[in-house]
């Protein structure tokens, strides 16, 4: 018997901000030609924006209380199980992530998880990726603090190999997205997908900048 | 209508599109063996076999089974012989029963991918499958058999390949 | 007493060939040679046909327990048969099997054992005799085996097929001899279930599968508001959707709560349920919607100063006038739990004039078609005779089935169509509805000697009534047995001993649950005991037994039960080892459970020592899965969210939010079966009473936290 042994919520946070989006960063082939961690600072301007690192601060603040929110934390676990919940309860079937984040055995995403919403309350939400972050790339939010989670984002080996572009990009995949769209009864990320498209990009535009804790 | 292969059978349904694949099983083309337990895939008593993965045709709607390879437990085996059944008999594994149909299609795909489970394996393979009864040291215990088996008897009795439109 | 004691002819069903019924009379010895089917005293358990073949009749609905099997092997065994060569036949209510056809109270064995084999065994003896004056030869040079007689000098041998004919004349021995139990072939054996490859290819027939042609589907609206009923409703848009027969008023009727509801009736389940959510109903929640559980809980609380109905006395409690520092005292409290059976509640009916025809899982076919009082023709409006019942696998009893308020509200549906229908309630339906098996709270005291012994004990229980809920003719002052089930007949020998109950009204739907009230006194007595041994700064499996001074059975299964669980055995820092037992009337198991504190400080619970006392064990592993299961479902109810009510509806409605025990979750079990002749005891529930104050005990032993309160969690303890 392993009750419970698998993961504790962290609460690093104040329970409010504790909100979740699910899968940000999983899907993205490894296209990129980077050899190396992060391009952001390479430049001062970019698509004409300057840097400020105040202002990008200021908005990756934003971005981070939408990854915090359930509907984001709960597929970038700090264990490998998933959790459910406004409450980020470990996944009630004890699924696991497996080796390339789509589950295990009889216990994959897809076995349940549709491409579309269950109707009903507690049913389960749909979308057709539905998976966690791989083994190998795991993308944990959970327990992360501001400056942690931003600096893994702009991490490209801890990022999902992806570039500058690549994570501006990042905001219009559907597992993003699926945040805001997860089926009755279960409480939205904090602000709209649009107003959160706004701050991701201002916060990667403004230089990618971490914010000190 | 939309067109079924179940246990390698073609029906053609004249269903709602929506409707649940579990319903469509059960109660148009007859096959009771797949149970109705939570209707929001909680329990796994509707577990069937899509394209050899352990679906839960309660929240699977029918048309993503369109076209696609349904199992049922009728059809897993032709002589109630995987060796997933047969550690289920050997060992006496069922109480009531209710949940084993679900139990046994989902024991058979973590068979199918992992012939040398680990009690851990098990136990993430088969959370999603409730028993009320409680047997669940005889299902650790049965799927280890069920592995050991394999092993020596890899062949099992196979659906028969019939083809046969049945009109509902 | 019941004799073993009558046969009779009958014409096979196809008219050929002469079949010989062998049972039991359950009206003593006056027997009339009447016709069969129209007899009500004689349970008929055996059929043995001319051209061969046998039959053992199971009176008692599989629902997993293990009866399918088990009642065919204890006549098996002294008919001298394999089971391998008989067909074996759930029965169906119908007349001729008797009104015992029900399942429940762990009695199936305990209460048939001797006299299903005195069936096998007479009915053996006539074969023999039989056999016997054909080859006119001596009875003692013949014997049984394998569904043939011997005769043992030449070989010759007949089969029972052969000799129906002759066997049918002569009259049946009304003392058989048993057989030795050392010879047994049968009982006390390994054996496997023969319904257990039915249910590892879906084959096995519950309730719900049932399909009978032209069938429709139904499901129906019930009041959200526990206690309410309908008022009006409109179906316009309902009757509009394409699939869609009819919708109709029904009415549940269970014990004193009665509510009407509508009913969505369709041609397939999943329209009906649809068009369910399209109904516009207005009910009558008849002030119900205030009602809230932890407001009642208070009362409950308040309640507990109430003198209540005395149920037991031993000594005087009163006057005893112990000082202070000699008294210990505590309160303990347990939730309302559903039953969830895994397979939802459902029921099959049709009307034909003044015929209906039912098929469904149930425990108890002898209640719906029975003529007893409470039995179902009285709110179905039919005679017992002309109410035909298919009684199928059940998906899990658990003391939901025993109930018959779904049957009644089928058949009210089927009344309103030609067709047949099958009525299926949602999990949903299932969860928010009851019955459930009600909240018990206790309040207990002990006392304490100048020398430290214990000499004062009370259990006062406040709670609901099982009586005055299903039982009109209760009366209120009297003490509801059922309530106090138990807790004043433990073993324990203490001079002065007072139990009572203070009932609670309430309008919740309840029922027996798996082990009935013993599911939750047994963990506030056990529990108890153990603070007791605690203050007396005793080991509390001493503690036990130092109040077991005369030869008993608990005394023996606690010495077993030391023994089996390496009791003696200190363990590591961090983990911990509690006991506890429980004597009712369905059996008595005691257990001793292991757990370990983690480094998080939740609690693992790792091991299972379970030492259940039977007198005779038919099958020793369905024992085994019979505890196994019923650990892990007391597991359940230990550590999982109750039932809770609030604005008067259920606040849990699946597993989701009412989560039932996964594999993950089970600890390792250990079973160790006593058989040692004695009283024959009961198996299915035994196995559950023992287990939370177990492991509130163990948890205790591990961490000095008393937990005096069902559910746990146990990762805050």
């Amino acid at each position: 018997m392993k009750l419970h042994s698998e993961i504790k919520s962290h609460n690093y946070l104040p329970g409010k901000t504790m909100i979740v989006l699910t899968l940000v960063f999983s899907m993205i082939a490894l296209t990129s030609s980077m050899k190396y961690k992060s391009d952001f600072h390479m430049s001062d301007t970019a698509d004409g924006v300057k840097k400020d690192s105040i202002e990008s601060v200021k908005a990756f603040m934003k971005v981070y209380e939408v990854l915090m929110s359930p509907r984001c934390m709960n597929c970038h676990p700090a264990g490998d199980a998933p959790l459910q919940g406004d409450d980020n309860h470990v996944h009630t079937m004890n699924v696991v992530r497996g080796p390339d984040g789509t589950g295990l055995y009889a216990a994959k995403c897809s076995n349940c998880h549709q491409p579309t919403n269950v109707p009903g309350l507690h049913t389960p939400p749909g979308n057709p990726k539905w998976q966690l972050p791989p083994a190998n790339m795991k993308m944990v939010f959970q327990g992360k603090s501001p400056r942690q989670l931003a600096l893994q984002i702009m991490n490209y080996n801890l990022n999902g190999h992806r570039n500058k572009a690549q994570l501006l990009e990042h905001s219009k995949d559907t597992l993003v997205k699926v945040a805001w769209n997860m089926g009755e009864g279960r409480t939205p990320p904090p602000m709209s997908y649009s107003a959160f498209v706004n701050v991701w990009n201002e916060w990667i535009n403004k230089g990618g900048y971490a914010p000190k804790q | 209508m939309i067109s079924l292969n179940v246990n390698q059978k073609t029906y053609q349904v004249d269903v709602d599109p929506n409707m649940p694949l579990l319903w469509v099983i059960r109660d148009i083309i007859g096959l009771t063996g797949t149970k109705y337990g939570c209707g929001v895939a909680q329990c796994g008593a509707c577990t069937v076999h899509l394209n050899g993965e352990a679906v839960r045709s309660c929240v699977t709607k029918v048309s993503r089974a369109e076209g696609q390879k349904i199992v049922t437990i009728e059809g897993l085996s032709a002589n109630n012989d995987h060796p997933v059944q047969r550690a289920w008999q050997e060992i006496d594994v069922p109480q009531c029963g209710y949940c084993h149909s679900g139990q046994i299609m989902s024991a058979a795909v973590l068979l199918r991918e992992n012939p040398n489970p680990t009690d851990q394996d098990i136990d993430e393979a088969m959370s999603g499958n409730i028993c009320r009864c409680g047997t669940y040291l005889r299902i650790r215990k049965a799927i280890h058999i069920a592995a050991e088996m394999q092993k020596t008897k890899s062949n099992t009795g196979q659906t028969k390949n019939s083809v046969s439109p049945v009109k509902i | 007493m019941i004799q073993v004691s009558r046969r009779r002819f009958i014409k096979n069903a196809g008219g050929a060939g002469i079949a010989l019924w062998l049972g039991i009379n359950v009206r003593g010895n006056t027997i009339i040679a009447t016709n069969i089917i129209e007899s009500g005293n004689f349970t008929p358990y055996i059929l043995v046909e001319s051209g061969g073949a046998i039959t053992i009749f199971n009176t008692k609905p599989e629902m997993g327990q293990g009866t399918f099997q088990s009642i065919p092997a204890i006549i098996a065994e002294e008919f001298e048969v394999s089971l391998d060569q008989v067909t074996i036949k759930n029965t169906n209510g119908e007349k001729p099997f008797g009104n015992r056809q029900r399942a429940g109270g762990s009695s199936s064995i305990r209460t048939n054992y001797t006299d299903l084999r005195k069936v096998g065994a007479s009915a053996k003896e006539v074969f023999i005799k039989a056999a016997s004056a054909r080859w006119q030869a001596d009875e003692s040079d013949c014997y049984a085996e394998n569904g043939k007689v011997f005769h043992k000098p030449t070989n010759r041998t007949f089969t029972y097929g052969e000799l129906v004919a002759d066997a049918s004349k002569l009259e049946l021995p009304k003392e058989p001899k048993l057989k030795d139990p050392k010879d047994f072939r049968i009982l006390g054996k390994m054996a496997k279930r023969p319904d257990v490859p039915l249910k590892t290819n879906g084959s096995a027939q519950f309730g719900i599968d049932v399909q009978v042609p032209g069938m429709l589907y139904a499901t129906v609206a019930r009041s959200p508001v526990i206690g309410g009923t309908l008022k009006s409703f409109d179906a316009s848009e309902t009757l509009k959707i394409p699939g869609v027969e009819k919708v109709v008023q029904v009415e549940r009727i269970m014990g004193r709560y009665h509510s009407v509801g509508v009913a969505v009736i369709a041609k397939s389940y999943w329209i009906a349920l649809k068009a369910r959510k399209t109904l516009k109903i207005e009910w009558d929640n008849k002030g119900y919607e205030n009602f809230n559980s932890v407001d009642y809980e208070k009362h409950l609380r308040e309640l507990s100063r109430e003198e209540g109905v005395l149920d037991k006395t031993i000594g005087s409690v009163d006057s005893l006038n112990l000082p202070p520092e000699k008294n210990v005292e505590a309160f303990y409290e347990t939730p309302m739990v559903a039953h969830h059976t895994l397979e939802p509640i459902n029921c099959v009916a049709q009307v034909r004039g003044d015929q209906v025809e039912i098929w469904t899982s149930t425990q108890v076919p002898s209640s719906i078609t029975g003529s007893g009082e409470n039995d179902v023709h009285k709110y179905i409006g039919f005679m017992p005779d002309n109410i035909k019942l298919h009684s199928t696998f059940v998906g899990g009893g658990l003391g939901r089935r025993l109930n018959v308020d779904y049957v009644i509200e089928a058949v009210g549906i089927a009344k309103n169509l030609s067709q047949p229908v099958k009525v299926l309630w949602s999990r949903e339906d299932t969860t928010e509805l009851g019955p459930y098996r009600p909240m018990t709270f206790s309040q207990l005291k002990g006392g304490f000697s100048e020398d430290g012994k214990l000499i004062s004990f009370q259990h006062k229980v406040i709670s609901p009534s099982f009586q005055e809920a299903m039982n009109p003719a209760y009366d209120i002052k009297k003490v509801d047995g059922t309530m106090v089930e138990g807790i004043g007949e433990q073993a324990y020998e203490i001079p002065n001993l007072k139990t009572s109950y203070v009932r609670a009204d309430f309008h919740v739907p309840v029922a027996a649950w798996r082990s009935v009230t013993s599911s939750t006194l047994a963990f506030c007595h056990e529990c108890f005991i153990d603070e007791l041994a605690y203050k007396a700064n005793k080991d509390p499996m001493n503690f036990r037994l130092e109040l077991l001074s005369k030869p008993s059975d608990l005394k023996r299964v606690l010495l077993k039960t030391r023994e089996f669980s390496h009791w003696d055995e200190p363990l590591p820092k961090n983990r911990g080892r509690g006991m506890a037992q429980w004597e009712f009337f369905a059996g008595l198991c005691a257990q001793v459970v292991e757990v370990t504190v983690q480094p998080d400080q939740s609690i693992k619970v790792d091991k299972v020592f379970a030492v259940i006392d039977l007198g005779e064990v038919v099958n020793p592993d369905n024992v085994k899965n019979q505890v196994e299961g019923a650990i892990v479902m007391a597991l359940g109810a230990a550590i999982k969210p109750g039932i809770t009510l609030k604005d008067g509806k259920c606040m849990q409605h699946n597993f989701y939010d009412n989560p039932l025990i996964r594999i993950q979750e089970v600890p390792e079990i250990e079973v160790l079966i006593l058989a040692e002749g004695g009283k024959v005891k009961g198996v299915g529930e035994p196995g559950l009473p023992a287990f939370a104050p177990a492991l509130a005990n163990a948890i205790y032993a591990a961490t000095g936290d008393r937990i005096r309160k069902m559910p746990f969690d146990l990762k805050k303890v």
